[in-house]
């Protein structure tokens, strides 16, 4: 009887500290759910160190268990035995120091992880003796094709900004755009104001359309791949400008078309007058064509019109 | 746009007959310069298409009749070089604007951008200013009874217009200069703008990365611009300006030779080799084309003549490069299409060549046959009056007469006629 309640007592502290420990960790307003760990498919990405400043991609969708192995070839005296650590995002993760026997040639270093939200991703090194690093990214698929001058549009006008994930690289669930503020994000949402926000989803394409633009509408916009683990963000700028902006170099230009062919047609007139009064003849010669082989020339059907 | 704009060469033409060039062109230009500000405020394609297509193509009918006019009217002895100077604007704007067009988009977007192209091309209107007509000469009468009506009505105008239309059209289809010209342009035309417009899709297909293929163009764009003038430089020596006949069907063999010889290898440089022949090629024939039409017609009937050659080529034009792209889609080879366009072009430049020996040589017949006609009619003269000029003057007279004589003649014995 005693046991049991101590048993119970013992169950109880345990439940108690454990969600304390998800309380403090977790930022989001919904706790992960707790999935048991074994259930998680089993991702496998190796490594063999090459040189320095070596990274690897993982580019994950779903939460699994992600086992990264590295493998080192080891100096010109292999020792037997080294060690070899792990870190996570610069910072050395608790007991993962272990010693490393020489197998083969090589030494290997393998650590499975739990990817299962947001926080999990980063950049996992494996770490010999403190001096080989293998870098492995572990995040979502990037957003690569994206526009990286800004969209110009006109005071109501509406813009159109798109963001595409690669044919390479898998689909995401959907797309969210978000709209910067300072510092932070707000998520726009096409629902609330359709006359002004529309957003077009084509699994790998998506469209945000606004409408009945105004100068406080410039500014970054963000889009959002939307996946199980994370949602990897592109960003593209929109730039909203009135009608004065290109009015001023068409001015410019137009002024100038305007001194030219005035001024050609005043000089024109200043010579013809001075023609004029030194004699009836018109004297310009610029033509090499004289009049009697114009008349000379006319009519005929197969004639070469030519004079060497 | 360029439907438009080679379909409105008839009407071009009448205007310019009608009012010189001068006017033309600046209503040219600010027809251009319209369409495009007009085009900028458009919120649908429809909208484009009228503004650009139709405005626009009208504005750069208007220039190019009108241009191509002031050179036959302004240029004889130089003629050639002057066409090859003024078709060589073509390529130089081409490479300007190219990163123009690229700063104004990033600058001020799509109505930006077409707000102040339309502003540029309002600098057509500059160069129509500097068209000063030509004097005319006093002499003959039915000019002079042109000039003392300035105040023809509309309706007056649309009367002279088509009858002139209508008037040209049976008589150009009679002269066999002209017709064997046509067929060949036609040829040309057809094949000529379908490489120009896949080179760089074909040079991606062959796995050349988009900033090499971009490249391409714009060499292309260079080569050109050197070319044209050079050709125009080549085609008024005296050597070569007899035959220019001879030297464009060369230039429409060697563009179509290019094509075919085109998708044998397959290899960057060979590629970068290509282009420097196309461009070259194509450079030469654009700066004979109209040059060889103002040779056969000569100052007076080159207007109309333009006009209709414009408004036939339309066709060829448009129906060119979308079968051309058709076959592409067909067979997923854009070999094919180099063959075909690369054929066509080399069927017309031998058709050139050869017709124009027939021509030649049929008009040199022609002339014998005149002369001789001539000849017969001056003795029977000679036979009933006295005898008072020596057979010497004579013969100095019935070559005289037939210089004088609008009868046909054979290129070689203009060229040697001396200056």
């Amino acid at each position: 009887m005693l046991a049991s309640w101590k048993q119970l007592i013992f169950q109880i502290l345990l439940l108690l500290i454990s969600c304390r420990h998800i309380n403090t960790t977790s930022p989001d307003p919904t706790p992960p759910p707790l999935v048991p760990i074994d259930s998680l498919p089993r991702d496998v990405r190796r490594a063999a160190f090459k040189g320095e400043g070596q990274i690897e991609k993982v580019e994950l969708l779903n939460p699994v268990n992600l086992e990264l192995v590295c493998t080192w070839t080891g100096h010109q005296n292999k020792e037997s035995n080294i060690t070899g650590f792990w870190r996570k995002d610069g910072l050395e993760i608790e007991n993962s120091h272990l010693t490393v026997q020489l197998e083969n040639e090589q030494y290997q270093l393998q650590q499975v992880f739990n990817i299962v939200s947001e926080e999990n991703l980063g950049n996992y090194s494996c770490v010999f003796e403190s001096e080989v690093k293998i870098d492995f990214v572990v995040a979502v698929p990037q957003i690569g094709e994206i526009r990286d001058k800004p969209v110009v549009t006109y005071v109501g006008d509406s813009g159109v900004i798109t963001c595409k994930m690669e044919d390479s690289k898998p689909m995401p669930n959907t797309w969210k755009w978000y709209k910067a503020n300072g510092t932070d994000k707000e998520e726009i949402f096409a629902a609330a104001e359709p006359q002004r926000y529309e957003i077009k989803n084509n699994e790998r394409k998506t469209k945000l359309l606004v409408n009945n633009l105004t100068m406080a509408d410039s500014g970054l916009y963000y889009c959002g791949a939307v996946y199980t683990l994370s949602t990897s963000m592109g960003h593209v700028e929109l730039k909203v400008i009135t009608y004065y902006e290109p009015l001023k170099p068409f001015m410019a230009i137009v002024a100038e078309v305007f001194i030219l062919v005035t001024a050609i047609l005043l000089f024109e007139r200043s010579r013809s007058k001075k023609n004029d009064t030194e004699g009836d003849m018109m004297s310009d010669q610029t033509n090499t064509l004289s009049p009697g082989e114009n008349n000379g020339l006319e009519g005929s059907s197969s004639m070469r019109q030519r004079k060497t | 746009m360029l439907a438009v704009m080679y379909a409105g060469g008839p009407v071009s033409s009448c205007l310019v007959l009608r009012f010189g060039s001068r006017p033309v062109v600046i209503l040219g230009g600010l027809m251009c310069g319209v369409s495009m500000v007009t085009a900028s405020f458009g919120s649908s394609i429809i909208y484009l298409y009228i503004c650009v297509g139709i405005i626009g193509g009208c504005g750069l009918a208007f220039n190019l009749n009108a241009s191509l006019n002031i050179i036959s009217k302004y240029f004889l002895v130089r003629r050639p070089l002057a066409n090859g100077l003024a078709m060589a604007g073509s390529p130089v704007f081409l490479c300007i604007l190219a990163p123009v067009n690229q700063y104004l988009l990033d600058s001020y977007g799509w109505r930006g951008s077409l707000l102040v192209l339309g502003a540029i091309m309002l600098n057509c209107c500059v160069a129509g200013a500097l068209m000063r007509p030509v004097a005319q000469p006093p002499s003959s009468p039915p000019e002079q009874k042109v000039e003392e009506q300035p105040n023809n009505t509309n309706s007056n105008l649309k009367e002279s217009c088509l009858k002139n239309i209508s008037f040209f059209d049976v008589s150009f289809f009679k002269d066999r200069g002209f017709i064997i010209y046509l067929f060949g342009s036609i040829m040309f035309i057809f094949g000529a703008y379908a490489p120009f417009l896949f080179l760089s899709a074909y040079a991606i297909s062959q796995g050349i990365d988009e900033h090499s293929a971009a490249y391409l163009l714009s060499f292309m764009g260079f080569v050109d611009m050197v070319v044209r003038p050079g050709t125009g430089l080549t085609a008024n020596s005296k050597w070569i300006r007899p035959r220019i006949q001879y030297f464009f069907s060369f230039a429409v063999t060697y563009n179509g030779l290019c094509h075919l010889l085109c998708p044998l290898i397959h290899s960057y440089s060979f590629l970068l080799f290509y282009t420097f022949c196309f461009a070259m090629s194509f450079g030469m024939v654009f700066a004979l084309i109209f040059e060889c039409l103002m040779d056969l017609m000569g100052p007076q009937r080159f207007p109309s003549a333009v006009g209709m050659v414009t408004i036939i080529e339309c066709f060829p034009m448009l129906l060119g490069p979308p079968i051309a792209g058709l076959l592409v889609d067909i067979t997923g080879d854009y070999k094919y299409l180099f063959i075909l366009c690369g054929s066509v072009i080399f069927t017309g430049g031998v058709f050139l060549f050869v017709m124009n020996i027939y021509n030649d040589h049929m008009l040199k017949k022609e002339k014998n046959a005149k002369d001789r006609e001539q000849n017969q009619k001056n003795m029977e003269d000679q036979d009933h009056k006295d005898i008072k000029r020596t057979p010497k003057a004579m013969m100095e007279q019935t070559e005289f007469e037939v210089t004088e004589d609008n009868g046909a003649q054979g290129d070689l014995e203009i060229a040697e006629t001396p200056n």
